[in-house]
């Protein structure tokens, strides 16, 4: 990060009218960060995304009316499960990148495979959930709190499921792969498990808010107070 | 300060140092590159019609499908607005539209007009045609998502239009589209017409998003070697800020855009509150308007600047080329431009401030709406700057340049007005609003587009625009304009309220009789005179004088291509190597009054630099 606004601020200070400078500019080869355009591409949807969701989840936090049953996140049930789904998901999805770090190419596909697999296991649980919270009776217009967890939901399976295109390209191109040119995905995969790793980040989150803001939890925090 | 000469002993001697210094370059070799580092692009050239013409991969038939799609849909806003015009003006003769059309009319002219003109031909036309053309680049990095990127553009003002056709028309409640009057019965467009604009905004803000990671990576990490960011020229750091902006603020349009519609078709009441309804209550609880209405303009807001910073960026290379001078400060140029959009974020509750906000709230809102004047301030300083004892062109370019900055002042002076929450309550809601916002983002960006198209249709089309139907057409619009808009503000000041279908004969109004008639009129005429340019583009298409290889003498890398118009490519079998920034204007020692980026040290060794 450091090195990143060193980059921004000193080059807003180049004159690049002057000699010296002009020395020093002909030698750029016209590239500004070191990184591959996949990569550049999941650090900008990952900026684009960031400001999406903080917008919801301020949107939440300001409209969320007092007296709603906000106790639902509280009580065991298959969201826990969802959520340690998507934790090994990202383990995975680093270890692949790891690997490829340390040259250990021999369980990239198999570990591509286990992350496709738990990915699409999280979606098929999410849908479950959502049938297990509109028997309960609980839908998307029955309040705001569940408007939100439907919306942050669905725009989060969204989000996995744009993933899981681009995994899906990458997989079948590395299938077609013998194992020592796996190396030429390397950028893709190593772009796919930062853009996983967000994925996560935003669904912890989120977790957290609904969890901590509710009723109930705040009704035991006043408690703890008084 | 311009005209402090620094002596140089030339680059010749300076860059051979400075080479020892930073390479193992052979020494006394000025002119040295570095080899190419970013493999060649592999480019799909079309072969067919529809992948030549329609699916076309090439930013710059992208960025030619952006303009004409969105000056089909500028055109379309300005009918709209004449018909408004006549209503407000002659409404003797607008029998045939009701209250409910003439609401639709603003609602449609106004988000028309902002989204699908403004920021579409700024950031889809012009950024994609010259972004790779301005930094050396083949093309843009991800040329297919590119064409997709102006597809989904298409469809979303297909489906934008489409509105125009359902049961109950289009939306009329205000291009703000504020609920929960936007989804109730009894706004006009209520039903299909408010979702469609819905449907619509969505697939717009998608579409960009699209073609926004290309602007952005091509800028970034595409350039050809030798152009460093400092060296860009201002009208790419102009566009790409304005992307960052449009990155960061669209979201915010997305979501309030999905969350109404869920409103609409699920019932949810993300922006509902509790609703009584002729003595019924309705579903709808629990949710808040005032949420829309931040994120709205927090989208709201950073788009006047994603608007206005292209045509920043643009007019600073159009004065600069045109008055043969370096652009001045350049770096506080590029600092401005990324301040202002810093800025942006931070003053969206400005359009609030009758909202009944805690007055503290508006009281930071107020400080930094204020602030933002400091850097745009210096923007136009520079410029007039750039222009004193400038070798200045008269010609029609340069004509919408001038007319750009006493209309951008005007329109931001007004601005600060309308900054003060205490002069902007009592101006809420009348005709002074209305001026203020046409001034600095309506007539003001046009008046770039203006300058820009007659710049650089020579680069595209081959051929120069007649000039004299040219200054026509600026003096049309630019007194037409004025015509249109001072009024304006005198009626604002007098209490005419806005977004009013009928303006009675009211006691207050007294002094301002006959001016909606006057303002009508020149609307009337203004909105003719866009014809000129129209026919001047056909006829010149036909037999318009040709323009040749870099008719303006510019240094910049759009008009050093290989071919002109440039073909699918840009720069023929090898890319340019860019020497120097593109403000090298009549530097004394050289043998023209220009240094084309891609001129090396070697050949204009006996030149000064002059301090910017």
């Amino acid at each position: 990060m450091n090195s990143i606004l060193k980059k921004i601020f000193g080059t807003l200070t180049e004159k690049p009218w002057e000699a010296n400078q002009a020395a020093i500019d002909s030698k750029h080869t016209g590239q500004t960060f070191n990184i591959s355009n996949q990569m550049s591409v999941v650090i900008i949807i990952f900026g684009i995304s960031s400001v999406l969701f903080s917008l919801i989840f301020t949107g939440y936090l300001y409209s969320l009316p007092p007296g709603q049953d906000t106790t639902f996140i509280l009580k065991t049930n298959m969201l826990w499960i969802n959520t340690l789904v998507l934790i090994l998901v990202t383990y995975f999805f680093d270890k692949i990148r790891r690997d490829f770090n340390n040259n250990l190419t021999s369980n990239i596909k198999k570990n591509l495979i286990i992350v496709g697999a738990l990915s699409y296991l999280f979606l098929i649980l999410q849908l479950i959930l959502w049938y297990q919270l509109m028997i309960d009776g609980n839908y998307v217009s029955t309040n705001t709190y569940f408007s939100s967890f439907y919306f942050f939901t669905a725009l989060h399976g969204i989000h996995l499921l744009g993933g899981l295109f681009f995994w899906g390209k990458v997989t079948s191109k590395i299938f077609k792969l013998e194992e020592r040119d796996y190396k030429k995905e390397e950028r893709s995969i190593t772009a796919l498990s930062v853009y996983w790793l967000f994925l996560f980040i935003v669904w912890f989150v989120f977790f957290t808010i609904m969890f901590v803001y509710n009723d109930a939890v705040l009704d035991w925090c006043r408690s703890l107070i008084s | 300060m311009s005209d402090e000469i620094e002596n140089k002993s030339g680059y010749q001697t300076q860059s051979s140092e400075t080479m020892n210094e930073y390479s193992g370059a052979a020494v006394g070799d000025v002119d040295y590159v570095r080899p190419a580092e970013i493999p060649e692009q592999d480019l799909y050239h079309g072969h067919t019609f529809l992948t030549k013409w329609v699916f076309c991969q090439d930013a710059k038939v992208i960025g030619v499908q952006y303009f004409l799609t969105a000056v089909f849909t500028g055109i379309v806003g300005l009918i709209l607005s004449w018909l408004m015009r006549l209503q407000l003006g002659f409404p003797e003769l607008a029998g045939f539209m009701t209250a409910e059309h003439y609401y639709q009319f603003v609602t449609m002219h106004g988000m028309i007009m902002v989204v699908y003109f403004l920021t579409a031909l700024f950031l889809g036309g012009f950024g994609n045609y010259l972004i790779p053309l301005m930094v050396g680049a083949r093309d843009m990095v991800f040329p297919y998502v590119n064409m997709l990127s102006f597809w989904m553009f298409f469809v979303a003002v297909a489906v934008l239009m489409a509105s125009f056709f359902v049961p109950g028309g289009p939306t009329g409640s205000g291009w703000t589209l504020y609920p929960p009057q936007a989804i109730l019965d009894g706004t006009p467009g209520s039903g299909a017409g408010i979702l469609l604009m819905l449907i619509s905004l969505s697939l717009f803000v998608i579409g960009f998003t699209m073609g926004g990671l290309n602007y952005l990576i091509t800028i970034l990490q595409a350039r050809t070697r030798g152009m460093t960011l400092m060296r860009m020229p201002l009208t790419v750091w102009g566009i790409f800020t304005a992307t960052v902006l449009a990155m960061l603020a669209f979201p915010a349009l997305l979501v309030s855009s999905i969350m109404m519609t869920l409103d609409k078709v699920l019932g949810t009441s993300f922006f509902m509150p509790t609703i009584l309804k002729a003595g019924e209550v309705l579903e709808y609880g629990g949710g808040s308007p005032i949420l829309f209405q931040h994120l709205f303009w927090f989208f709201g807001h950073p788009e006047v600047y994603i608007v206005a910073l292209p045509a920043f960026g643009i007019v600073s290379d159009l004065i600069s080329v045109h008055a043969r001078k370096n652009i001045f400060g350049y770096r506080m140029m590029v600092w401005a431009i990324v301040g202002i959009g810093a800025l942006s974020f931070f003053v969206w509750a400005h359009h609030m401030y009758v909202s009944g906000m805690n007055p503290w709230f508006g009281f930071f809102f107020a400080s930094t709406t204020l602030i933002i004047a400091v850097p745009t301030a210096m923007k136009v300083y520079n410029w007039i700057l750039t222009l004193w004892r400038g070798n200045i062109r008269i010609n029609t370019v340069m004509l919408w340049c001038l007319g750009f900055i006493v209309t951008f002042v005007n329109g931001g002076i007004t601005g600060i007005f309308l900054g003060n929450v205490s002069v902007d309550v009592p101006l809420s809601d009348t005709y002074f609003v209305v001026a203020h916002f046409h001034m600095v983002m309506g007539i003001a960006p046009l008046m770039v587009i203006m300058g820009a198209v007659y710049h650089w249709f020579p680069l595209v089309a081959g051929r120069m625009l007649h000039e004299g139907l040219g200054k026509w057409h600026f003096w049309i619009t630019f007194l037409g304009a004025y015509s249109i808009y001072f009024p304006m503000h005198y009626l604002g000041f007098i209490g005419v309220p806005r977004r009013y279908f009928e303006m009675y004969d009211s006691p207050y109004m007294t002094s301002g009789v006959g001016l909606n008639e006057f303002i009508s009129l020149a609307a009337f005429i203004v909105g003719a005179a866009q014809f000129i340019l129209i026919y001047n583009i056909i006829k010149t298409l036909k037999t318009g004088k040709p323009a040749g290889k870099n008719p303006w003498k510019a240094n910049s890398l759009e008009w050093h291509t290989s071919t002109v118009p440039p073909e699918h490519g840009n720069f023929g079998e090898r890319l340019p190597v860019v020497h120097r920034w593109a403000y090298d204007y009549s530097v004394p020692g050289a043998k023209e009054d220009f240094m084309p980026q891609t001129t090396p040290p070697s050949e204009v060794s006996n030149t000064e630099v002059e301090k910017t």
